[in-house]
């Protein structure tokens, strides 16, 4: 059979869906509360179970499910056309019927008046109407805002995704080694459909590094960049042209790499020059000045090469930046402080920020039991806690 | 109200007689509130010094009991920008108030940390409610929120909590909580929470965790885990001229326990003065320091900026700079 494996392997019951119990939570809330609010919004980056919970909640309470893209009823008139019977009409075998629309920010589009047909639908509708979207904070999105229940998706980290790519990867007898598996999750930054994809693709071509194959034709012009900021000295103002890669991304492959062609004061310099580019880079954010762009260019190519009294001789061979891969891993790691510290910020009346920074003090306090039971902490919570 | 055993909450004062220190501004606030004419507010000073308490007393003497519904809290460092902050606004400012009193309140903390442009989106919304809300902003520097903000607010500075407050505060909890601490531990309690409340009671707090008897060390042991510890091994490679080690240590101290750049600098500043160098080579570092804490602020990248200064601190130990 010729199915992706997101698609064979998509959740099909609450309890296959790893990572979101609070959103199973809330989503059986809104079927009791139901017609309290009559659309529930799920919104979450890509590949967190938006869709697979939605069609979980119907397999789950036995509801038929009509399922809608957005982008294929973008308009006012398809909208009233199709959606509008169907919420009117009772399910065909006299069972409950859900709604499912996917997609909603690709709504509106071209044609206008899509969004305020569906609050119409949403007023009148007999059944409940789920709608997936990634961004909900969009200002388009103001009006389902207020309409509908938010439940909000969070990616997966890394374990979880370990954990089902292995499971995966068991059942259709592919790689599994545990090098291979984890660079794969770490490449699908909590998206488990890209992480099921990439398992996919990468398993069957044998002795493969993750990152090799789609990334080559980009290090290929980012390694000429580099050689000719340390080494050749060429002609500088149009050293940036030859790649898609940003000049952020850029910044951060030549921070990574200035150690191995800089010893000493030079390294020192050159760190500076890259301390002014990345000044200019914030004033252009700050104010969208674009015309600092010049001025982060010269720093970051002649800057860095003039570091140096002579340019560097013979082959050096490039690292790509760890420095976001090693943040990122970080803040998988650092996941359980931050939600304590949110519901105890909550608590408390002070910012998330600040309880972070205290938590070494508030980690006596929070191990008590009573505390843990007042400002409702899971288990898991508990468990970082006694670590 | 729910049983509270995190003692910030469990002691944080209800009525206005009971707030420590601040006199004069709980004189002032309090005679707006009983004219049930309260314009919008804003609470300028140091964390711990009772902002967010002196907001929570209105709204409980504006509210009594139904005080939750009328009363909106955001804080501006956590929201994920001004978008959010103005929908939930929006979403909170649609119903009326209760009978008797005809607005709600919203506090938002930590205003300043707000760009410029957010600030401008936030005065459109404070016009948009005004019928219908008060807003309550709190933050550090008053100098960091617009002009159009300020002038639309009552701005009431506070000051650091003096020795006498924070000493009322902690001898009260104390007794009610059967510890035992002496004069040196409640010295040093005082000293290592700088005049901030919050961190006082947390500090209390926690080493009653440990023993009900309470002793200087054993808060020390406890305040010193939130200081990013190895910052001196870090510029010790660096004047070293050890750029590799120095940047590596950074990385590492900045990850494992997830220490902002502007905490780190922090640490930086104080350290430098510890430093076995030059007083002139000092100077020349704290301007440096002051430089990168600035870059951060204006939007630069906080570890590249963090680069940048441990290449000044190399500079210096090799006499160049």
């Amino acid at each position: 059979m010729n199915l992706n494996l997101a698609e064979k392997y998509r959740a099909k019951k609450y309890s296959e869906l790893l990572g979101q119990s609070a959103a199973i939570d809330e989503i059986k809330r809104f079927l009791l509360e139901f017609p309290k609010k009559k659309g529930l919004l799920l919104h979450g980056p890509a590949g967190t179970g938006k869709t697979s919970l939605a069609l979980a909640l119907a397999k789950e309470n036995n509801f038929e499910i009509l399922e809608l893209n957005a982008s294929d009823l973008r308009n006012r008139k398809k909208l009233e056309e199709i959606l509008k019977p169907a919420t009117e009409q009772q399910s065909l075998f006299k069972r409950g019927k859900i709604l499912l629309m996917d997609e909603a920010d690709g709504i509106t589009g071209t044609d206008i008046g899509g969004i305020p047909e569906l609050i119409r639908i949403l007023d009148t509708t007999k059944h409940p109407i789920i709608l997936t979207c990634n961004d909900v904070w969009q200002s388009k999105m103001a009006p389902l805002r207020t309409a509908c229940k938010l439940v909000e998706m969070k990616p997966l980290n890394i374990l979880q995704i370990i954990e089902i790519l292995k499971k995966v990867a068991e059942k259709e007898g592919l790689r599994r080694e545990l090098a291979f598996l984890n660079q794969v999750a770490i490449k699908s930054r909590g998206d488990v459909r890209a992480a099921l994809n990439d398992l996919q693709s990468y398993a069957s071509a044998e002795n493969l590094i993750v990152d090799q194959t789609e990334r080559r034709d980009v290090e290929d012009t980012i390694f000429n960049i580099l050689r000719k900021i340390f080494k050749e000295r060429g002609d500088f103002l149009d050293i940036f042209d030859s790649t898609t890669l940003s000049l952020d991304e850029i910044l951060l492959w030549i921070e990574e790499n200035i150690p191995k062609e800089y010893k000493n004061e030079a390294l020192a310099k050159a760190y500076l020059a890259l301390g002014n580019a990345d000044v200019f880079r914030g004033r252009i954010y700050l104010n969208q000045s674009w015309r600092f762009l010049i001025y982060q260019n010269i720093f970051q190519s002649a800057g860095i090469s003039y570091a140096k009294d002579k340019p560097s001789i013979g082959f050096t061979k490039y690292e790509r930046p760890k420095r976001i891969l090693k943040i990122w891993m970080s803040n998988q790691k650092q996941e359980k402080k931050k939600s304590i510290s949110r519901k105890y910020s909550h608590f408390v009346h002070c910012s998330l920020k600040r309880a972070m920074r205290d938590f070494a003090i508030l980690k006596p306090i929070l191990q008590k039991p009573i505390i843990q039971q007042q400002i409702k902490l899971t288990e898991d919570e508990i468990d970082f806690l006694q670590k | 109200m729910a049983q509270n055993d995190i003692w910030t909450e469990k002691y944080r004062p209800d009525k206005f007689e009971e707030v420590v220190g601040q006199q004069e501004i709980v004189k002032r606030v309090r005679s707006l509130v009983q004219s049930l004419n309260i314009p919008h507010l804003m609470f300028a000073g140091p964390a711990g010094t009772g902002k967010s308490t002196l907001a929570l007393i209105i709204v409980k003497e504006l509210f009594g009991e139904r005080w939750k519904e009328n009363y909106l809290e955001l804080n501006a460092s956590d929201e994920r920008g001004i978008e959010v902050v103005r929908q939930k606004v929006k979403d909170f400012a649609r119903t009326k108030a209760l009978e008797n009193v005809p607005f709600k309140v919203i506090f938002l903390d930590e205003a300043d940390a707000l760009t410029r442009e957010a600030q401008q989106a936030l005065r459109r919304t404070m016009e948009n409610f005004t019928n219908t809300c008060r807003f309550i902003l709190s933050c550090n520097y008053s100098s960091r929120i617009i002009d159009p903000i300020q002038s639309r607010c009552v701005v009431f500075r506070f000051k650091l909590l003096e020795k006498k407050d924070i000493s009322h505060v902690i001898k009260k909890i104390s007794e009610k909580e059967a510890l035992k601490i002496s004069d040196d531990a409640f010295e040093t309690l005082y000293e290592t929470s700088e005049g901030d409340c919050r961190r006082a009671i947390n500090l209390l707090q926690a080493t009653a965790s440990i023993s009900m008897d309470i002793n200087s060390e054993m808060i020390k042991i406890i305040s010193s885990s939130t200081k990013p510890a190895d910052i001196r091994i870090v510029l010790d490679y660096a004047l070293a001229g050890d750029f590799i080690n120095a940047r590596e240590k950074l990385l590492d101290v900045m990850l494992k326990e997830s220490i902002s750049g502007t905490d780190i600098i922090k640490a930086i500043q104080k350290e430098v003065w510890n430093l076995q160098i030059e007083p002139e080579i000092k100077v020349k570092l704290t301007e440096k320091t002051g430089e990168a804490e600035f870059r951060m602020i204006e939007g630069s990248d906080e570890f590249v900026q963090l680069q940048a200064l441990l290449a000044s601190f190399v500079m210096a130990g090799r006499g160049k700079g």
